[in-house]
Formats: structure tokens, sequence, C-alpha cells
């Protein structure tokens, strides 16, 4: 099933490879696409420009992701208890999803001012709803025969929750936050472009009024490479301590 | 009684006039009518009937998970209950192991425990000496799903006598294992009951193992499940499985056999005409 780390290896050095010789062989010029070595000397030309977007970019990611998962942990687990609480907010959840968050961003800004916040908070709201979603899901989907077992012991509501429904909707939360992280990542990008001066979002920004074509590319590069380390690193951190997905 | 404990006069248990009917939209399926039970203290009663005619519906109340219809009567330790009063009174072992797959098996056994509030470690140490007894050492720290099914049986039966109450329902506990590892079992069973003196209501669809195990077999008629036929089974113990084919055994095999041949004759054409 899995293919080698090595083969995988290779086989992006083969398509940097391509894209070098095939922006080369069809003679493009630098404002269209730019060859895979400046793109990676702007890279290595800038690394504390580099170092400090990134740096930043994360850190609104995670306090987003962070903030985000624990709403919708805190939300979902909510719905999942208690029915009259589901039909009352639960379709306010849905709708306000309807809204793209870009709608949002301007209003965020002049709330929270052009600092850190207010990408923080575009992120906590991408989190927030596939966390609520699958928290919510997974707790009611448990089995009912280990939810009795437990009441015949005499367990009351709080120990069924702890014990039972957060165990029993882990796996379906984990795959909330793989997803949740993604989009953070993407909350904090976009919310820079509504005014900062650091962060990889504004570095795209000004990379694009500049035509600087390298370091667009090294942008993209970089945002691509860090979601694919969240992603790994969540898959990971699944495959270790969340195992029992088939067992229930 | 059998093994000379058990004390009739005293009942742990008493059930008179309980049914059971289940309503939905479409049917009406009354799967329990006028249950009447005794049970002593100590004793080891067995239960069987054809499937379906409502012997886990009858643990589901004792074990404060369903309410029988109204005007049941249900003593425990001679005190008139409501079923709902009977939840975590009774240590219930369902059909289903229903081991939680991500605790080790140490930790599903103790689970009883720390949902009565005590602490792992204090659950823990009142654990250990068990697992010798139980068959499990060695597999304290596996994960439920690498153990074989009679394994994992016993780590439920485990969790079941961890939960030391006064009453203890085995719900087809041996039903999914072969007949070799259930003889085991059986033999095993009776030691560690005798040892830890509990009552135990036994459900099984093995007639065998209903006379074999029990101090009394309560046969039950197909649905609506009523009491077809109470036997006592004078049989001494400790039972050598060289008993199973003693004539007594034998006679004793014969009629619960003709009891339940008549009821599964009736399941039969009841699920035929359903
Ligand atoms: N929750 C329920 N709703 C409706 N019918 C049920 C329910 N539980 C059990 N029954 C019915 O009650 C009867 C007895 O079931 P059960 O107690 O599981 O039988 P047994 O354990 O003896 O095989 C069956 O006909 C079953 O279909
Ligand atoms: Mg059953």
């Amino acid at each position: 099933m899995r293919t080698g780390f090595g083969a995988q290896l290779a086989a992006l050095a083969g398509i940097l490879m391509l894209w070098e010789v095939g922006v080369r062989a069809f003679g493009l010029g630098s404002h269209v696409m730019p060859t895979a070595s400046a793109v990676f000397r702007d890279l290595w030309a800038n690394p504390e420009l580099m170092a400090r977007g990134i740096v930043r970019t994360m850190t609104e990611t995670l306090l987003g992701f962070a903030i985000g998962a624990a709403i919708g942990f805190g939300f979902g687990s909510a719905f999942a208890v208690s029915r009259a609480f589901e039909r009352l907010l639960f379709p306010l959840f849905v709708l306000s999803q309807a809204i793209p968050v870009i709608a949002f961003g301007a209003l965020v800004v002049m709330w929270l001012g052009n600092g850190i916040w207010s990408k923080v908070a575009i992120a906590t709201y991408l989190t927030a709803f596939p966390v609520t979603v699958n928290t919510c899901r997974g707790m009611q989907s448990v089995d009912p025969q280990r939810l009795a077992l437990l009441r015949s012991f005499g367990a009351g509501g709080w120990t069924i929750f702890w014990r039972l429904r957060v165990p029993f909707a882990l796996p379906s939360i984990a795959a909330a936050l793989k997803l949740g992280i993604s989009l953070g990542l993407i909350g904090a990008i976009v919310g820079e472009w509504f005014g900062d001066t650091v962060g990889l979002g504004i570095l795209l920004l000004q990379a694009m009024y500049n035509e600087n074509l390298p370091r667009l590319w090294a942008l993209i590069l970089v945002c691509g490479a860090i979601g694919i380390f969240i992603y790994a690193l969540f898959e990971a951190i699944e495959r270790r301590w969340i195992f029992w997905k088939q067992e229930i | 009684m059998a093994n000379g404990t058990a004390d009739i006069a005293a009942p742990i248990l008493q059930l008179s006039n309980l049914s059971m009917t289940f309503e939905s939209a479409h049917v009406t399926v009354v799967a329990l009518q006028d249950i009447g039970i005794r049970i002593g203290r100590g004793e080891f009663v067995t239960v069987v009937g054809p499937s379906g005619c409502g012997k886990s519906t009858l643990f589901n109340i004792l074990a404060g998970l369903a309410e029988p219809d109204a005007g049941a009567e249900i003593r425990y330790h001679g005190e008139t209950k409501r079923a709902l009063e009977l939840l975590g009174q009774v240590a219930f072992m369902p059909q289903r192991d229903l081991l939680l797959p991500w605790r080790r098996v140490v930790d599903n056994a103790i689970l009883p425990l720390q949902v009565e509030g005590m602490p792992r470690a204090a659950a823990l140490k009142r654990a250990e000496p068990l697992f010798g007894e139980f068959g499990l050492s060695g597999f304290e720290r596996h994960y439920p799903q690498q153990l074989s099914g009679g394994m994992r049986q016993r780590v439920a039966l485990m969790r079941t006598f961890l939960f030391e109450r006064d009453l203890t329902l085995l719900d087809e506990p041996f039903g999914a294992l072969d007949a070799l590892t259930r003889s085991l079992m059986q033999r095993w069973l009776l030691e560690v009951w005798q040892k830890h003196q509990r009552t135990i209501l036994f459900i099984t669809h093995d007639v065998e193992e209903a006379i074999f195990l029990g101090d009394r077999v309560l046969v039950m008629t197909a649905r609506p499940g009523r009491i077809k036929l109470v036997l006592e089974v004078p049989l001494a113990r400790p039972r050598p499985s060289s008993m199973l084919t003693s004539p007594e055994f034998i006679a004793l095999k014969r009629q619960v056999l003709a009891a339940i041949e008549e009821e599964s004759v009736k399941s039969f054409q009841q699920t035929a005409a359903d």
C-alpha cells in the first residue's frame, strides 16, 4: 500500500527537475514562471524574512486552532448531550458556515485590530465548525450496549461522558482536527490580507504587488510544506494514540 | 440446596407478576409474561429457553436498564424496588463482552471500580490477585483486540466479579466458545463461584451446561416468555465432568429437553407464522 519514503523523495526530485528543464526549454520569462532554481535561490537568500513569516503565521494558526478546537469540543459535547440545545443552536452553526469567512474579515479587523488576534479569530472560526460537528456526531453514535453496561455499574452522566463518550468520539474528533488545522492555516493567511506587517500572507501580497515571481513561488512552497508538516504530525498522533477506530 | 449454602427461606431476589411488553408503531411484542422467581442467597440458578423468549429482557430489567409493565413486583433483599433502583446494585454481564478497545485488559477489568469512584491505583491492587485465577496472567497490558474470544470473555467475567454485588447476572457467557474451552470455563466458573460465595443467575441455551452448573434450572417458554419448569438439580458438588454421563444427569437432561422441545416447536411455528 505505502510506497517507501525514498521513492516519494525521488518523485519530488523528478518533479523539480521537470520544472527546471521545462521552464528553460519553453523559454518562459521569469515574469510568467520562474525556474525552480530561482525559487530556491530566493528562499536561500532570505532565511530571516521567511522564518519570521512562518513563526507569525504558525502562531496565528495554532492559537486559532487551539481555541477553535476547544470551542468545537465544548459545543459538540453540549449538542450531543442535550437534544434541545442541539435543535436550538445547531442550525445557526450550519448557517454561519454558509457565509464565506472573507465576508467577516473587515469586521474582525475593526473589532480586534490589525494585530495577531484578528487572524486568530478567523482561524478559530474555521476550525470550530468541523470539530463541533464531528464531536457531536461521534458522541451521539456511542454504542448503546456499552452505554447500558456503564449505567448498570451505576455510572452517572459525567462518568459516562468522560469514560465512554469522549474516547468513543475521539477517532471522529481526530479526523475533524486534521481538517481544522488545515483550515486554520488558510484562515490565518487570508486574515493577514486584511492588513498587517508580518506573516506569510503579507509576504504573498508584497510579492504580488512587486511581481516578484520567484518569491511568490517560494512562499507557495513554504505554505505547502507547512500544510504537509501539520497534517503529517496529526496523522502520526492519530496513529499512535487513537487506534481503536475499527474496533467499536 | 445442593451446595448447602443457598437459603431460599430468605431469598435475595423475588419476582412476581413480572411482564414486559414492547410497543412500537406497528407491533406489540409481549416478551415476558407473569414471571415469578425466588432466588436464594448463594444459589446458582440457570435459565434455559428458546432464543427470543425474553431471557435477555429479564436480565435487562434485573440490571435496572428497563422497567417492566405496571403491576410487577421486584423484591431485592426483601425490599420492594422499581427496576430503575437496581442500577448499580446488580453485577450484570451482557451477552457480548463489550470490552472498551481503548483500555488495556487491566483497565477494562477495573472499570466498574473506577465508576464507583475508587482511584486507579487502589483498583489495580484489588484486581491484581485475580489475574491468575481468571487465566489472564501476562496479558494485563494487552488490548482486548489482541485476545482470543475465550480470553475476552474471561476479562468480561473478571470485570463482573470485581463489581462485587449480592447478585450476579451472566447472559450466555460461554455461548460463543468452542466446546472444549467451554467445559474448561464451566468447571472454572464453579470453582470461582464456590470460592467467592456469589449468587448467580446464568442464562444459557445449552441444556447440559444448565444442569451441570445449576442448583436449579428454570426452563422458559417460547414468546411470551413464562417459567415453564423449575427443576431442582440434586447432584452433589463438586461435580466432575464424568457426571455428564451418569444416569441421574441423563434423566434430568431428558426432562429438560422434553420441556424445551415442546417450546422450540412452538417458537418455530411462531416464527414461521410471523
Ligand atoms: N427494545 C426492544 N423493542 C422491541 N422488541 C424487543 C426489544 N428487545 C427485545 N425485544 C423482543 O423481545 C423478545 C425477547 O428478546 P430477548 O430478551 O433478547 O430474547 P432472548 O435473550 O431470550 O433470546 C424478542 O422477540 C425480541 O425481538
Ligand atoms: Mg439473549
